[in-house]
């Protein structure tokens, strides 16, 4: 559990509060700190962060500590705080939404391989319309990889390197790796979907 | 009966063995699946993460191509996929505004009729019925499964009238006792594995895992079964490295529910392609004489 004390400042924290109430659709007014969802966070230990904290930091208004904590990257999305939320709260969704908002203000990702999967993920959906593993492990091995060199991170990517190709050669082995790319047809319907999300995201 | 059927990228990938399984065993229930035409991806928890317009766009055009099919239930097998299409059907509903906003963009517009169900809710109604244990002419004696449910088959990031029990799910049970398995009681079949951080997060994947490893080992269990093509690739590719890393000396094969059911009915392993598990799945069931 985090140990630092959290700030109350009441315009800021109006401001965030209704941010994230509206593009969450989740009511955070209503938690009452029982902290359910805290004792069924798989990932709680770890983040040292969990649900009623983030709703606490964005009630008083704490946009950096909320937007900056390993809870926000690393949750699992297992839905088990919102499904035993008391007051119907999807937390989940709260950590969702302060990922998004994360990456519009461009603040460096606190795990950015989790940030760099997810987007290859989408980049490769993007291109043939589904998510073929090849295409979307390569963008991602990739891009890990370049960072990783960059801070001289070789002997990390060389490790990230072997794995793979011993998890790549045991699916070969068990004829569970699939090299043929499966595309949608009329992908310029769902790049269509890809713009409209862009051109929302800017208005 | 006719079902629209979408499988999902991983059916066409990496569990394609379970894309055939469905086929095999839905047919000999009597039921066709009709694919989906030109379905796209669901957009998974990448997209529920970080875009919420496609979150919901990108399931609602497959909702759309099945609208059209005019079947009336879409049958999902990936708990994912299930999830994701669900999720966007719910939140169109009550959301015109955004269904309007979608709908200029595809040409099957998202009407919202068809019923949208996991693989355990068209299998439930058969085994109330008696027809799958009238179906199963082997009886799974000895095999102790540890149904393994996952996150997405039961918990929702919105208000959906859930099937089964949330904490305590017995979809998969019912099923394991109409073909004769002795599925086990333990506690962390809802637990999540960790699959979608096992290759950006893996400590804390494997972490989850080991959890659960260690409870079905604990419960007597000798395999798992799932109903998901994501737990189950996980929790098969990885069983081996989180079991050394936390000392847990049993290995369990990982069945999709699909192949436990296929056997009972009679139909040949390889030709199920059981063989294609990264746990040998083969050898237990010749162990316990069930091939």
């Amino acid at each position: 559990m985090s140990t630092k004390t959290l700030k109350y400042e009441t315009s800021k924290a109006k401001s965030l509060l209704d941010e994230v109430t509206e593009r969450s659709g989740q009511n955070l007014r209503a938690c009452y700190q029982c902290r359910r969802c805290a004792a069924g966070c798989p990932v709680g230990d770890e983040t040292g962060v969990t649900p009623d904290r983030l709703v606490r930091m964005v009630v008083l208004g704490d946009r950096e500590e909320a937007l900056n904590n390993l809870l926000v990257w690393k949750c699992v999305a297992c839905y088990t705080c919102g499904t035993r939320c008391p007051n119907n709260i999807q937390t989940a969704r709260i950590t969702e939404t302060l990922k998004q908002m994360s990456k519009a203000a461009h603040l460096e990702p606190l795990t950015p391989r989790i940030a760099d999967f997810h987007s290859s993920f989408m980049k490769a959906t993007e291109h043939l319309g589904r998510f073929n593993e090849m295409e979307g492990m390569g963008i991602y091995e990739a891009k890990t990889a370049i960072k990783e060199l960059k801070k001289g991170g070789l002997k990390a990517v060389i490790d990230e390197m072997k794995n793979q190709a011993k998890l790549g050669m045991t699916m070969m082995k068990m004829k569970r790796m699939h090299l043929k790319l499966d595309k949608v047809k009329n992908r310029a319907e769902v790049q269509a979907l890809y713009r409209k999300a862009n051109e929302r995201k800017g208005a | 009966m006719e079902l629209a059927y979408y499988p999902g990228c991983s059916l066409h990938a990496s569990s394609e063995l379970y894309d055939i399984q469905c086929k095999l065993v839905f047919e000999n229930l009597g039921i066709q699946l009709k694919e989906i035409t030109d379905w796209n991806c669901c957009g998974a928890t990448a997209a529920a993460k970080t875009d919420d317009f496609l979150a919901i766009a990108l399931p609602a055009r497959n909702l759309g191509i099945a609208d059209a099919t005019g079947l009336p239930e879409l049958m999902i097998p990936c708990s994912s996929c299930y999830s994701r299409t669900l999720v966007s059907q719910k939140r169109l509903s009550c959301d015109p505004q955004l269904k309007d906003a979608i709908n200029e963009e595809l040409g099957h517009k998202v009407e919202g009729k068809i019923k949208v169900s996991n693989i355990l809710e068209v299998l439930a109604p058969k085994v109330a019925s008696g027809e799958i244990a009238k179906k199963a002419q082997k009886k799974l004696e000895g095999l102790k499964p540890a149904c393994y449910y996952g996150c997405l088959l039961t918990r929702f990031p919105c208000d959906v009238d859930v099937k089964d029990d949330v904490e305590n799910p017995q979809g998969m049970e019912i099923v394991c006792k109409a073909i004769g398995a002795e599925p086990i009681d333990w506690s962390y079949k809802t637990d999540c594995c960790g699959a979608s951080a096992s290759v950006n997060d893996a400590e804390q994947s494997q972490l989850l895992m080991s959890r659960i490893m260690k409870d079905a080992a604990a419960r007597g269990a000798n395999c798992f079964v799932s109903t998901c093509p994501l737990c189950q690739f996980n929790l098969d590719a990885y069983q081996d490295q989180v079991g050394e890393k936390y000392g847990i000396e049993k290995r369990l094969p990982v069945y999709f529910i699909t192949e436990l059911i296929g056997l009972s009915m009679g139909f040949d392993p390889i030709r199920m392609q059981v063989d294609r598990h990264f746990i040998d799945a083969m050898g237990l069931l010749k162990e316990l004489k069930l091939i």
